[in-house]
Formats: C-alpha cells, structure tokens, sequence
C-alpha cells in the first residue's frame, strides 16, 4: 500500500474549493460571506500550488491575498454602509446574452483542456535563491512595471481621498 | 519491507507520525497556555505588590485549571443579533494558523514537525491569517465595541507585518537560508544572532508586541476604552480558544521564532553529547522571553491608536528599511566576516535609540506650536 492516491483526492477537495468558492463569490448575496469565500478560493489555490511543488508561491499567494487583501475588502466593507445587494440588478436582462457568451468561451476551453497535455512541473518551487533570480534577471521588467503601476494606483487613491486640509480648518473653525 | 523509526513500517509510520506530531502541539499549547496564564497574574502581582492566585492548590497553581474547567462547562451563551456562521468560524479561523505554525517550531535537533525550506516564510504567512478570524470575529458579533476592536485590529496587525518580515530579511540575508532548522544550525558557537543583528532583533520584538495584542499594544481589547474589543460577545471556551489559547499560542509562537532566530533556538552547552538537551535550551529561551513581554505588560501604560500607528510608519518601517540597506551592503561588501555587519548594526541601534527623546522633543515643540496658534485667535477675542 503506497500514498499515490491522496495527491488526487487533494486535488479534487481543492478543486471543488476553487470552483465552488468561485462561483459562491458571485452569486451569495451577503457581501462579507462573498469575502470570505474568496479567501476560501485563494486558499484552495495556494494548496494548488503546493500540489505541483511551488510552495513559495503558495506562501506568498496566501500572505498577501488573504492576509492582506482580503482584510483590506472587509476593512472596506465594514467601513461602508451596507446592506444586502439589491437581487439581480444589473445583470437579469443580459442574462441570455451572458449565456451565449460562457458557452461560446466555455466550449473551446473544456474541448483544450482535455487535449491539453501538460509538461510534467519540475521540481523546486521551494527553491527561494533559483526564483529571486529570474525574477530579478529574466523578469526584471515585467516586475518594475507592476511595481510603477501599483505605485500610480496609490498616488491616485491619495490625491482622489485627499482634501484640502487647511480649508477644512477653516469651515470647522466658522461653524 | 522496509523498517522506518521505532521498527515500523513508513506507511504506517508517516500518518502516525503526523497524528502524535498534532497532539503534542495541541499538548503544549493547552498547557503552555494554563501555565503562561498562571505565571502572567503572578509576575503581575508580584510588581503590583499583591499575591495573586494562591488559594487552589499549592502557590495557588491549579487556579487556571479551575478555571479553564468553568470555561468548559459553561453554557454556550450566543447572542440573538450575531452571524451565525462567521461567529461560530472566528474562533477556529483565529485558532488554527497558530497551530499549524507549531509544525516548522525546531524544539530541538531532531524534534521539529516538518523542515520546511520556506520555514520564515511559512510563519509569516500563518501570522498574517490571524487577522482574518479576528476581524470576522469583530463583525459578526454584531455589537459596535467589537466592530471597533475588530478594525483596529486589522489597521494594527497589517501595519506591523511590515517591518516584522523586514526585520526578519535582515538576519535572512546574514545566515542565507529561510529554514528554521538551518538558522539554528549556523549559531553554533556563543556568537549568536544577536550580537551580529541586535537592531532587527529590537525591531522584530517591538513589531511582535504589536502582532500578539500585547500591551502596550492590546489597542484590538483595550478594556478602558472598548470592553473587551473584538472578544465581547464572546464567553465560555469560544472565548477561552480565542483569547487563552490562541493568543498565548501566538505568543509562544512569536517568542519561539525569536528564539531560534536570534538566541540560538536549541544551540547550547552539552546540546552535541545529550541532543534532547536541545528541548530544555529552547524551552528556558522561549519562557525568558515570555517572561520579558509579561513585565512589559505590567510596565508601560497602553498607546493611543494613532500613536501607533504613527510609530510604526514612521518609525519602524523607516528604521527597518535603514536596517536592511546597511546589513545588505555590509555583508556583500564583507562575505567573509560578520563583524562589520555586527558594528553597522549596533551602531544602527545606538542611534535609534538615542535620537527617540530628540524626535519627542521636536514632536512636542510642534504640538506646543500648534496649541499656541489655535489660541491666539481665542485670546484676541476675548
């Protein structure tokens, strides 16, 4: 008797946790339980993760989407007033077109998947010195322009948030 | 067949390995818990001149049993407005990364869970979850005390990740690897990490009085201005798991990571002829540093919320941005010695720690300043 077979039945657990999560995301009405099933996903992801080999992967995916980026989204939430999405609003109408369109993407993509034969993953996901480096050399680019863009998106939530303090002043002042 | 440890065969071994490895984390933390629970009410009487507990068993040290036994058998008091669910999950999802953060806890050569490479990233990436279950728990108690608790909680603990994991890279960068295993291993002498990094050391620990809720701290609970914060509406063992367990679990956590960081972990005298020695060494590291967040706790008086934040963004992270430069520079322009990473960061410290009362100083100047103007108008009026 050998373990061979848990690899899958975890793949399948978590696989039922991406998808269902997923979709639980978009279609639960309460909002907070929507946050917390996407941490749910991102969670099943990074056990994914951990399934073929990557484990730094996993541990940054889970340290930054759900200690972070999650907390943040019900940070948000709880800051705004909130009250149980009004049913269906903007989507009832479009809901045939919709249709057509998950079909017409869904299909390809099942009929690829299936075809699909992956290279096997090599080994040392773990391997921190291997990934620094090509993140740094390979990648050096593409990971100075997300930092630039994350660096623009903070600039422009502080200037869109920020109010002119000394006006402020003022107004409180002759109240 | 194969023979693995104790003459079994690995298929059997490898899940009854995992089984004994949980139930001696849950051991130690249930009564890691009692007894750190006990020694906090004593140390705090002991320098507030009283006696503390002393009537149930001897030096009063069954008291906590007696009353972990109440939490138990209390009635499961729920109240009608919370959210179901979430108020039922909190106290797990607030549990559980602690526990799981035991596995990569080197207790002594041999005695460790699992030798994860990643072991530092692992624990940071656990202590970020701890958020989650505490701010769910501060919004589905449905009660404005919590809520507050709760969100200060989050602005707190994500604010002091940051310089904890930046303090952590700098002694990263000295030993060269992320295991725990390994970082203990390259302390072998009397020059521990300490003395070569005793600014990220300062660092790590003040972020970590942050990051388990501890005074000066406990701003997620402080009790003067929020009940009990996030743990109102909480009571019996949903209470005693949230705030017993899981944060005196935290603290072990936090002080086994500065353990075998910077003092050393297992390394000691006799640890190379008795290994099982290795457990007492960490053990009386972990307790000492417990020891030293107690008497901070019974020390200072609690920040005010803005003070802390203040503290962190514009005190520590700056600091530990500094800090990691200087050991990077050092130790690549020196790989072969450690000394001048050593000097760069003492001096690093003596600085930190001598320019605090000249920037308190300016602070207060500027505050006087902004006094004296809003009054003027008043006076002038008058």
């Amino acid at each position: 008797m050998t373990f061979d077979f848990v690899e899958p039945v975890v793949f399948a657990v978590l696989s039922i946790g991406v998808i269902g999560a997923g979709a639980a995301v978009v279609l639960i009405n309460r909002i907070t339980a929507a946050a917390l099933l996407m941490a749910l996903t991102f969670l099943c992801m990074a056990g994914m993760f951990v399934l073929l080999g990557a484990e730094t992967i996993a541990a940054f995916q889970v340290l930054i989407y759900v200690g972070a980026i999650t907390v943040l989204i019900l940070y948000g939430v709880m800051f705004t007033k909130y009250g149980d999405r009004p049913y269906g609003l903007f989507f009832q109408r479009q809901t045939p077109l919709a249709a057509v369109f998950v079909f017409a993407l869904a299909v390809p993509v099942a009929y690829w998947a299936f075809f699909f034969t992956s290279p096997p993953p090599r080994p040392g996901g773990g391997d921190l010195p291997a990934l620094a480096t090509s993140v740094f050399t390979d990648y050096a680019f593409p990971f100075e322009v997300a930092s630039v863009l994350l660096l623009a998106a903070m600039v422009g939530a502080i200037v869109l948030t920020k109010r002119d303090e000394t006006h402020e002043f003022d107004e409180r002042r002759r109240r | 067949m194969p023979i693995g440890p104790f003459g079994l065969d690995p298929v059997i071994w490898a899940p009854l390995r995992l089984v004994v490895a949980v139930a001696l984390a849950l051991f130690l933390i249930l009564n890691g818990a009692l007894l750190q629970i006990y020694l906090e009410r004593k140390i705090q009487a002991m320098m507030q001149d009283r006696l503390g507990p002393y009537h149930v068993g001897p030096f009063g040290l069954l008291q906590t049993f007696a009353d972990a036994l109440k939490l138990i058998a209390k009635e499961d008091v729920r109240p009608k407005g919370t959210d179901s669910y979430f108020f039922l999950a909190a106290p797990a999802l607030v549990f559980c990364p602690m526990l799981a953060s035991w596995v990569v806890l080197p207790f002594a050569g041999d005695i460790v869970g699992a030798n994860l490479n990643i072991g530092l990233l692992y624990l940071t990436t656990l202590g970020s979850m701890t958020v989650l279950g505490i701010v769910v728990a501060g919004w589905a108690s449905n009660n404005k005390y919590a809520l507050v608790g709760g969100l200060r909680s989050a602005g707190q603990l994500i604010s002091y990740e940051i310089p904890q994991i930046l303090a952590l890279v700098s002694v990263v960068l000295v030993v060269g690897s992320l295991s725990m295993v390994d970082i203990t291993r390259s302390q072998a002498g009397p020059l521990v990490n300490v003395l070569i990094l005793p600014f990220s050391f300062v660092i790590y620990f003040i972020a970590a009085l942050a990051e388990t809720n501890r005074t000066p701290f406990d701003l997620p609970e402080a009790e003067s201005e929020l009940v009990a914060g996030w743990l109102t509406e909480y009571s019996g063992m949903r209470w005693g798991t949230m705030l017993a367990l899981s944060e005196y679990g935290n603290v072990t956590v936090v002080c086994g990571i500065l353990a075998t960081l910077w003092l050393g972990g297992w390394q000691g005298p006799g640890v190379d002829a008795l290994p099982l020695l290795g457990v007492v060494w960490f053990t009386l590291k972990v307790y000492a540093l417990i020891l030293v967040f107690m008497w901070i706790r019974a020390t200072l008086p609690r920040l005010r919320i803005d003070q802390l934040m203040s503290f962190c963004w514009k005190g520590l992270i700056p600091a530990a941005l500094v800090n990691i430069l200087v050991v990077a520079v050092l130790s690549l322009a020196f790989p072969d010695t450690r000394a001048p990473v050593a000097i760069g960061s003492w001096i690093l410290l003596i600085a930190f720690v001598a320019g605090l009362p000249l920037v308190q100083r300016r602070r207060l100047a500027g505050l006087r300043e902004r006094a004296r103007r809003s009054a003027l108008p008043v006076r002038a009026a008058s």
